[in-house]
């Protein structure tokens, strides 16, 4: 079975003795992430985020079911990863590693469970019929930090997705296309971000957003996954060495900043996009045509 | 090479005229990679990249930067050990390929009973005695006719750096491969690098910075395919940051 | 409209390209050669792994039909005697499509075809993978009452509907035919249109097209793939050699 490859001895020892410098192989600062780059695509739901050399696409689709029997009035909302080859000969299609069970088991809870969708506003007919939403995350490139790109971009494609508008008579419902009716955005209830901590020395040293080879070297890692009011959605921690609780604490403060400023960021590439969408406010035209 | 280069894909036939003329001894022509034979006179390419020729040598290969290292004879690789086995080192030229070994008794002054001890994972230079595709690759850290190390042998300290293959190979030209940024900044700092055929080159400089600069210097001057002027640039950015 | 193509942008693949045409993008990316688990291994011959990811959803048949048609093509051009005991491992993840993909009355699977299939090859040259030939390929579609259209966008196709047959043919270098899929009602005597129509398309002009003129071909054309794939071939070597002439 194909494996990652180590990192070498001296790649370990080097990052090792330049972390007790204070300083990353990037020159980067310990509570800096990488640079950060969203964009959108011409379809509505697929967010195409780069952090440093890692690359993560989200595409949101949805389709009409009948809702699950025990919950009549919620729609279904899943996520689905799966690493493909392309991202590391490593990963092998249909035998997830431990990185993609933690990476699924985490935007379970950041994203899910956490309500960050309103899955009421999917129902269309109670019992009947409902929207089923699936959020694809495709690794594209693998440099590190899975987790807090792929959180990133699902939520920037959720927030970028419009579902198809429906026409409820009785029990019958139609979905109308694009072209009789705009479509409409989700009703989104927060938005949680994650933010991975990588800890060396027992604790004495943490990372914010390590790249590979400083994931290959950590002694463990904490993911903290928030939104920018400061709700804490859950925190998990992984690798054995113990770390000081009070740790924790600092590390949220970290969190709440690192997540408003990615907040403030998606908003402000949705806003380009939806100018970019609106060129020439061929939008407000469009409208003013309707109203006549 | 300023001449017009021949831009090929896979299945191009080479015309006769754009293969070498021999003006040295040797009369028979050598193929390198991209490049095969299908009898009686054909010559075909495999891989898109630009035809070279050296007419003193009578080869013809083809240009190109991307993919894979393949082994070949002569090469000097870095190489991670893997594992050692009754006689020999499992070593990693490249991630997710059949490991090449590496004879214990291929290291300098090492015999039966001083064999060099090397821990999974550590770093070594060598280079390929055997690539046939019949075999796992092979490896050694001295000179077979010498019996000395010739600068082979477990890389200590330091850290190791990622590069596209043709850097790699520009850096083993020497002066031919144009890189002049490590000369300005030698200048003023010492350190030492190792270059592998793999696309890995290592560095070690005492201090950690100076490390990371080398490195950094590298790798920009790879990514950016900075010119001359453009390295002397760098290298005095990266000084001054010193 | 030529196809748009960028060649070794991801940085863990050996070779990777991304490709958009017709409203079309997949990302393709090659391992290879790698080491190759030992019950897929064969003594004399390199392992050749295709992976067809849908953009939402996981493989279903239709990918496994996609993999098995795009396996057997490549095995054909892959040298994969000159490296045996390995794998090349191509993983192709569908980015986009159009709409009316569903709609527009021809197979999906026919459509993306020649998409998929320059994808691959891409990739393969990115990654430097032996080969003995390139391979350009496109869609003929047939429809009812009209005349046939030469690699239509989908929205083309939903204009002509009724499509009474679609062909996709993929040809080597030297003109000779790699693959066939057909669907629908045809006789030989539209499928021989189709195919040499299709041959116009992908290879190279015996009389010899000059390079800029193969480009400049109205958009309905899609111009001249074989020059088109050398086009890209050239700026690869371009952006891998511009050290040489930089300053």
């Amino acid at each position: 079975m194909p494996r990652e490859a180590e990192i070498s001895v001296n790649e370990r020892e080097f990052i090792q003795k330049a972390l007790q410098e204070n300083i990353r192989r990037d020159g980067r600062d310990f509570d800096a992430f990488r640079p950060l780059e969203l964009t959108f695509g011409d379809e509505y739901g697929v967010a195409d985020v780069q952090l440093g050399k890692t690359r993560v696409i989200a595409r949101i689709s949805v389709d009409v079911v009948a809702p699950p029997p025990e919950r009549k009035f919620d729609g279904v909302f899943q996520i689905i990863t799966e690493f493909s080859p392309m991202a590391s000969p490593a990963f092998e299609v249909g035998r997830p590693t431990d990185a993609e069970v933690i990476l699924s088991r985490v935007l379970e809870k950041a994203i899910r469970r956490s309500n960050a969708l309103d899955t009421e506003s999917l129902c269309i007919i109670a019992g009947l019929k409902c929207f089923a939403l699936r959020a694809d995350v495709h690794i594209v490139d693998h440099d590190g930090g899975l987790i807090d790109a792929s959180c990133i971009a699902v939520m920037a494609a959720l927030q970028h997705f419009r579902r198809p508008d429906v026409l409820v008579e009785g029990e019958k419902a139609t979905v109308l296309s694009v072209r009789e009716r705009d479509p409409i955005p989700l009703s989104i209830l927060h938005q949680p971000l994650s933010v991975t901590f990588s800890y060396y020395e027992e604790g004495n040293i943490w990372l914010v957003d390590a790249d590979l080879a400083e994931e290959q070297v950590r002694q463990g890692e904490v993911i903290v996954t928030m939104n920018r009011h400061g709700e804490i959605c859950q925190i998990n921690k992984y690798g054995g060495a113990p770390v000081d609780p009070l740790d924790f604490l600092n590390l949220n403060n970290i969190a709440l900043q690192k997540v408003k400023d990615m907040s403030k960021f998606i908003q402000q590439k949705l806003e380009e996009d939806a100018k970019r969408r609106d060129a020439g406010g061929l939008m407000a035209e469009l409208s003013a045509e309707n109203a006549r | 090479m300023a001449t017009s280069t021949l831009v090929v894909v896979p299945g191009d036939e080479i015309a006769q005229d754009a293969l070498p003329t021999p003006t040295g001894k040797k009369k028979t022509l050598t193929l390198g990679p991209g490049l095969r034979h299908i009898p009686p006179n054909t010559i075909t390419t495999t891989i898109a990249g630009a035809l070279a020729t050296d007419n003193r040598k009578n080869a013809a290969w083809i240009d190109a930067n991307s993919g894979r290292y393949l082994p070949t004879v002569g090469d000097l690789v870095i190489a991670t050990v893997q594992s050692s086995a009754a006689d020999n080192f499992n070593c990693a030229i490249t991630p997710n390929t059949p490991y090449a070994t590496l004879p214990h008794l291929a290291f300098e002054g090492a015999s039966r009973k001083t064999r060099p001890v090397l821990l999974p994972n550590s770093l070594v230079y060598a280079r390929v005695v055997n690539a046939g595709k019949e075999s796992s690759p092979e490896l050694t850290c001295v000179d077979p006719s010498t019996g000395n190390s010739e600068g082979l042998g477990p890389l200590k300290g330091g850290t190791i750096f990622k590069v596209s293959l043709g850097m790699a190979r520009r850096l083993l030209l020497r002066s031919k491969g144009e890189v002049t940024v490590l000369d300005h900044i030698g200048t003023k700092v010492g350190f030492e690098i190792t270059v592998g055929r793999n696309g890995l080159v290592h560095v070690d400089g005492g201090d950690v910075k100076t490390v990371l600069a080398v490195g950094k210097a590298i790798q920009e001057t790879d990514e950016q395919a900075l010119g001359e002027k453009g390295q002397k640039k760098l290298a005095e950015r990266i000084l001054k940051s010193l | 409209m030529a196809p748009e193509a960028t060649l070794s942008h991801l940085h863990r693949a050996d070779g990777s390209a991304t490709y958009s045409h017709n409203g079309y993008c997949i990302i393709g990316a090659v391992n290879g050669p790698v080491e190759v688990m030992r019950r897929d291994e064969l003594p004399e011959e390199a392992t050749i792994e295709v992976n067809v990811r849908p953009a939402a959803g996981v493989g279903s048949p239709k990918e496994r039909h996609l993999e098995m048609l795009l396996h057997n093509t490549l095995r054909g051009i892959i040298l994969t005697r000159s490296i045996p005991r390995t794998l090349v491992q191509i993983t192709l993840q569908v980015r986009s499509l159009p709409e009316e993909e569903t709609s527009c009355g021809v197979s999906p699977s026919l459509i993306i075809l020649p998409h998929l299939l320059h994808t691959a090859l891409l990739a393969l040259l990115s990654a430097s993978i032996p080969l003995s030939t390139i391979l350009t390929s496109t869609l003929i579609a047939i429809p009812a009452n009209s005349s046939p259209l030469t690699s239509p966008t989908a929205p083309d196709l939903l204009r002509a509907k009724p499509i009474r047959s679609a062909h996709v043919f993929a040809f080597s270098a030297d003109g000779k035919m790699l693959l066939n899929e057909s669907d629908g009602t045809f006789n030989f005597e539209e499928w021989d249109e189709a195919a040499e129509t299709a041959e116009q398309v992908c290879c190279r002009d015996e009389g010899g097209v000059g390079l800029g003129e193969g480009m400049e071909v109205d958009g309905q054309e899609g111009g001249n793939l074989d020059v088109w794939l050398r086009e890209v071939v050239n700026k690869k070597v371009q952006w891998e050699t511009r050290w040489k002439s930089a300053k």
